[in-house]
């Protein structure tokens, strides 16, 4: 019986259900990197499952965000733009070919700009969109876009990862509307995606005839690898070798690995910022003296010595000194508690006798402070904050929730303080400035009480036609002033990514130029 | 036995029901608004006019009792929609998903019955001496040593330190050895205990005295009498362990990022991604009732008493 039983087992679970084959690769011409998912279906003109940074992998932009956060040459090698900022011309490469052998040219442009246009509302997210006013292909090599009034991040939204890249001709579906599928991920990038296989890996094959220059490896494979610390784990046993970006693994682990001989683990410069809104509409919060007492009493030293490990740089303004338009040199918040205290009693906010926390007419200074509760860094940041103000009689309730009831409330303005990081590049300054005008966004709620609100919103539509670059810093400096001085987010560090490898396995490792490029053409494998 | 099995088939189906409408219920009344997940999943502002397109598409402005209906008419014919995360067919990305870890709960059965068996018997026929000794020891550390701990341990050493096994992913038998055993080894030491604790019992009954007076022969007593009395209960633990396997299965998954069903309904959760979580929740009360249903036949073959039982209760 027993063998019976042996025998049953076996065959219901080892004769049914044999494990697949591992993928085969050469580790001397192929990355390995790791990602949390599958890359997914690689729709350059749609969102979620496909991922960003494998976009941008397959698929070029008219034009590129450059590591100095200025816009170059893309698949188109030059523009003009006309005086009066309306009329962009685009003057295309003429040697290039999408990677199933169609030609790039102006019509392709056209036809890629069409369904992307046709979609609209879909990505109505981004400012250009409600610009454009018409397109249309002038010459075999010349792509003529004309705006209805000037927006000057006009570039900057066309380097965007999405939707703006280009799709060949051959992979459309046969309605020509993108947005229900594509028939291939085919683009003219530096990459090519030959193979995929759900929940293990995705291979990708160099472009030989890349427009840019043969990329070095001849392959790279992304690993499906959801949690972080398994992915330490699978670079410490080779399994990967590389690790790029946020969140791809935690700070203690970035900590170990480069304290671990033979490996280079780089942090890169600020990619955005680790910030909470205060919401300037309800609650103890809609008093300017309650959100500058929570400035000074943020110990933000403390935070990135405890909670990121000395990984990420102390944030002073909500967007760092090094993103266009923001080096301001506007006036930190100190952490000071005697000063906030003393705000704090003079704005009538005292402790009453025998209490811990303040109180003005009866009502305690209590403020919910909401975060996705799931997330460990988050909920760190909100507990060390919520012991640092409770040194000041601020009461800090802390909600930490799942995602969809977190987004609830910051689409309601349902929150006293709520954590909400900022995009990165290449969103910033321009999207997220943008964003401020949208009632759906965490800004919008948190400004909302604001007494010059309509002032701010009326400069960010002004900034974004603004066609002369100085009245653009002047704009710029304005509302980021005035957002500093109403105290409406508190900055706490600068995010940044990690990079970890094996120097004497890989070379020229560095970092893209936006938060979503990953440079694995230049890498070389020894 | 044909007519029991059946009968045991037809009692699933009200099963099923109550689960499907407890599952609807549950995930439908709760504080979570599945159109705010199909939003934020799909990078789109939840803006008013989006949330009342979202609830419009998905048919959550209808009355609740009819889209319960409607959704399990599409579940009968195996349609749970497609998922708000991945866009597909949530159908598809289960069955794809679901042999790999059959394939794993499977290695880890057979680890437990492969090794629980001769620790059990070795450790009821010397009693008090090292064999007896050792498995209480293993039993000890197995049931308080948690799954995932173990994992990392077995990485940190066998993967990282020695470099001897695979510590991630899918591919020939060396990688399912380190998620196996982590999620083999609870059951693994519990049915070890089970088997030694049955057996004794067996040893004092008093056929087994009445065999040894007979002049028996020692090894033919163990293996036709003890054991064989000794692995009914046994298989009704194993019927357990399934359930206990198929949960550790999860936390492996997503250790050693084992392309399984675990790992996508983990993901799920943490998405709200509704459609997968109901179907998957559906697919494992099918999986528990026909391991029970399993186990059930199982304890029949090996009982005469069972089968005699049902056939006369049937005649």
């Amino acid at each position: 019986m027993k063998q019976l039983l042996c025998v049953l087992l076996s065959a219901m679970f080892l004769g049914v259900c044999g494990p697949a084959a591992a993928v085969d690769y050469s580790p001397h011409d192929t990355v390995v990197y790791s990602h949390m998912t599958n890359v997914g279906p690689l729709n350059p003109h749609m969102y979620s499952p496909s991922q960003m940074f494998a976009q941008e992998m397959v698929y070029d932009p008219l034009v590129k965000l450059q590591e100095d956060g200025g816009i170059g040459p893309g698949l188109a090698e030059r523009w003009s733009i006309s005086e009066d900022g309306l009329t962009y011309v685009f003057f295309l490469r003429k040697d290039v070919t999408f990677t199933d052998g169609q030609a790039f040219n102006a019509d392709a442009v056209v036809k890629n700009f069409r369904t992307i246009m046709n979609n609209e509302s879909r990505h109505n997210w981004m400012g250009i969109i409600d610009k454009i006013d018409r397109f249309e292909a002038v010459s075999p090599f010349e792509f003529k876009l004309v705006l209805k009034s000037p927006y000057y991040p006009c570039l900057e939204d066309l380097s965007l990862p999405r939707p703006f890249r280009m799709l060949s001709p051959a992979s459309f579906p046969e309605d020509g509307d993108t947005s229900k599928g594509i028939k291939a991920p085919v683009g003219t990038g530096p990459w090519k995606l030959v193979k995929t296989e759900l929940g293990e890996y995705d291979l990708f094959e160099r472009n030989e005839n890349y427009w840019g220059g043969k990329p070095n490896p001849a392959n790279v494979l992304v690993k499906v690898i959801p949690d972080p610390v398994s992915r330490a784990i699978a670079f410490e046993s080779k399994e990967i070798d590389f690790i790029y970006g946020e969140g791809q693994i935690n700070f203690d682990a970035f900590d170990r690995l480069r304290k671990t001989p033979g490996v280079e683990a780089k942090i890169s410069g600020p990619m955005g910022t680790m910030a909470v809104a205060l919401n300037s509409a309800v609650g103890p919060t809609k008093e300017l003296a309650v959100r500058q007492a929570l400035q000074y009493v943020t110990d933000k030293g403390s935070i990135v010595r405890g909670i990121t490990l000395n990984t990420h740089p102390q944030a002073d303004t909500y967007f760092s000194p090094i993103v266009p338009y923001c080096d301001l040199k506007l006036e930190p918040y100190p952490f000071d508690l005697n000063r906030a205290a003393d705000i704090l009693d003079k704005a009538g906010w005292k402790i009453p006798q025998g209490k811990k926390f303040r109180e003005k007419d009866g009502q305690p200074l209590a403020i919910d402070f909401c975060f996705v509760g799931n997330n460990a860094a988050h909920k760190s940041i909100a507990e060390v904050m919520q012991a640092q103000a409770a040194a000041a009689g601020i009461k800090l309730n802390l909600l930490g929730e799942e995602a969809d009831s977190f987004y609830s409330r910051q689409k309601g303005g349902d929150f006293g303080m709520i954590l909400s990081p900022t995009w990165g590049p290449p969103f910033e300054p321009h999207a997220m400035v943008s964003s401020m005008l949208l009632p759906s966004h965490a800004d919008y709620m948190a400004q909302i009480g604001l007494p010059m609100k309509a002032e701010i919103d009326a400069k960010i539509h002004e900034v974004m036609s603004a066609v002369d670059k100085k009245e653009r810093e002047r704009l710029y400096r304005e509302i980021l002033t005035t957002l500093h001085e109403q105290a409406v987010y508190l900055p706490i560090f600068y995010s940044v990514f990690f990079e970890v490898y094996r120097p004497d396995h890989l070379k020229n490792v560095g970092f893209g130029a936006g938060g979503t490029d990953i440079p694995f053409e230049k890498i070389t494998i020894e | 036995m044909l007519k029991f099995i059946v009968k045991r088939l037809l009692s699933m189906i009200p099963l099923l029901l109550i689960v499907s409408v407890v599952v609807f219920l549950i995930l439908h009344l709760g504080p979570n608004d599945p159109a705010m997940s199909y939003l934020r999943l799909s990078n789109i502002p939840p803006t008013d006019e989006a949330l009342a397109n979202a609830r419009a598409e998905l048919g959550l402005n209808r009355p609740l009792v009819v889209q319960y209906f409607e959704w399990l008419s599409h579940a009968l014919r195996l349609d749970f929609g497609i998922s708000f995360t991945t866009k597909a067919p949530v159908t598809k990305h289960l069955l794809h998903y679901l042999p790999n870890t059959l394939y794993l709960a499977g290695v880890s059965m057979l680890i437990t019955i492969v090794f629980s068996l001769p620790l059990g018997i070795m450790a009821a026929k010397y009693k008090g001496r090292w064999p007896d000794h050792f498995s209480r020891v293993l039993a000890y550390i197995g049931v308080s040593t948690p799954s995932f701990w173990l994992a990392f341990i077995m990485i940190i050493v066998f993967g990282v330190k020695l470099g001897w096994l695979p510590t991630m992913g899918m591919g020939g038998l060396r990688h399912v050895i380190m998620p196996a055993v982590s999620v083999a080894l609870m059951s693994t030491c519990i049915n070890m205990r089970l088997i030694r604790g049955n057996m004794l019992e067996q040893m004092h009954s008093r056929h087994i005295l009445y065999a040894r007076l007979r002049g028996v022969k020692e090894s033919y007593i163990t293996r036709s009498h003890v054991l064989k009395n000794s692995l009914i209960p046994v298989v009704t633990a194993l019927g357990m362990h399934v359930g206990e396997v198929l949960g550790g299965a999860v936390v492996a998954e997503v250790i050693f990022a084992w392309p399984g069903v675990g790992r996508y309904a983990v993901a799920a959760i943490n998405n709200r991604d509704f459609p997968v979580m109901q179907c998957f929740i559906l697919m494992m009360t099918v999986i528990f009732v026909l391991c029970n249903l399993f186990t059930d036949i199982l304890y029949a073959a090996l009982d005469p008493r069972i089968r005699l039982e049902e056939a006369s209760s049937n005649g």
